[in-house]
């Protein structure tokens, strides 16, 4: 198939599940506002008319309260969710890498709870504005940082931090993990056209999606053991 | 006596039957509607301060009921209720004169405190 047209249909098929998932995390929102008027008229009922020296009282009044804990716990996955499948509507955007971040650090704050890895932001306090594809953005985002964490022994830090620098909008991700600088430049300097599992490896594809949107990736190790990938993003993608 | 009327509008008949007998516990008179076209009926019939919208309904959707409402009721005040996480709906539905939007599900103390306020600009008008 024609690069253009596999592009083309890459785009779409994105935008398909995009608008899919936006649609499905509209309908979850009504089931619990279903649920939460239920158990909120539940706690209404039982304030009203249950007198309070009934055994069951306060063990009902506790379950009811868990119950609108848990769907405000549920209506904000949802909302990330959505937040998520938003990011897929357009393949070239206005964006705030700050938000960005701040986006895929909640979606990858699950991932580094399971490793029981801490996760932190260090924002520039100013937004930074540029021009970008917000799903492909995300995704190479994303990968970085769940590299990170995959490679982080447990109670490490995981650090993302934004910043200008000249030009460029950079993504800095920090990890205390194991690291071969040599083979992570290698991996990532892995040429498109590469035949083979390097080139097929979800960090070549991180490396190439990157170049995509304009970018540059730069490894270093620090003495300390502090590992960074720097993540450097141009205003606006070239040729877009 | 109420201190307002409510019409509550919305396709979930579930969720607007909790919340319409919540609000009556509350001392607010309350009606609803399933759809738009209901919901515009109702409004003929009856008057209300206070209308409680979905934006997402199938049919005649939320925003144009907005708009009929306040080309025909532009006393009225109308809250959006929006499922969407992005607040694009209730942004658009500013433009189009809705007092303010909620998204759901929605804290009552919350819902409360605004349809208060949307009144209080009805009867001082």
């Amino acid at each position: 198939m024609d690069k253009k047209v596999e592009e083309l249909f890459r785009v779409k098929e994105i935008g398909f599940m995009g608008k899919v998932t936006a649609s499905l995390s509209h309908e979850i929102k009504n089931t619990l506002a279903i649920i939460n008027e239920s158990a909120g008229l539940m706690g209404d009922l039982l304030r009203k008319d249950a007198p309070e020296d009934w055994p069951q009282y306060s063990r009902l009044a506790n379950l009811l309260a868990s119950i609108e804990d848990q769907v405000q716990r549920s209506a904000d996955i949802v909302k990330r969710l959505n937040q998520f499948a938003h990011s897929m509507d357009k393949s070239l955007a206005e964006l705030d890498l700050n938000e960005t971040v701040r986006q895929t650090v909640i979606l990858a704050q699950r991932f580094a709870i399971l490793r029981r890895v801490n996760l932190e932001t260090q924002l520039e306090p100013k937004p930074l504005h540029l021009q970008s594809d917000p799903f492909r953005l995300l995704y190479v985002i994303f990968g970085f940082i769940e590299r990170a964490i995959n490679c982080s022994p447990r109670e490490a830090e995981v650090r993302v931090k934004t910043e200008r620098s000249g030009e460029m909008f950079q993504v800095t991700v920090t990890d205390q993990g194991t690291f071969e600088a040599d083979n992570l430049r290698e991996l990532v300097s892995t040429s498109p056209s590469a035949e083979g599992e390097k080139a097929e490896s979800d960090l070549a594809i991180l490396a190439q999606t990157t170049e995509a949107l304009g970018g540059t990736i730069a490894a270093e190790q620090e003495d300390g053991g502090l590992n960074k990938v720097i993540l450097s993003f141009p205003a606006r993608v070239p040729g877009r | 006596m109420a201190e307002y009327r409510v019409l509550l509008v919305d396709d979930e008949e579930e969720f607007v039957s909790a919340l319409s007998e919540r609000l009556m516990l509350r001392g607010i008179e309350v009606d609803s509607a399933l759809n738009g076209e209901e919901a515009l009926a109702r409004l003929v019939e009856k008057e209300f301060e206070v209308v409680i919208l979905d934006v997402m309904m199938p049919g005649l959707g939320g925003l144009e009921v907005l708009r009929q409402i306040k080309s025909t009721h532009p006393d009225t005040q109308v809250i959006l209720l929006t499922g969407h996480g992005s607040t694009r709906e209730g942004i658009e539905g500013m433009r189009l004169g809705a007092f303010d939007y909620l998204i759901k599900p929605v804290d009552i103390e919350e819902m409360l405190e605004k349809m208060k306020e949307a009144a209080k600009t009805v009867r001082t008008s």
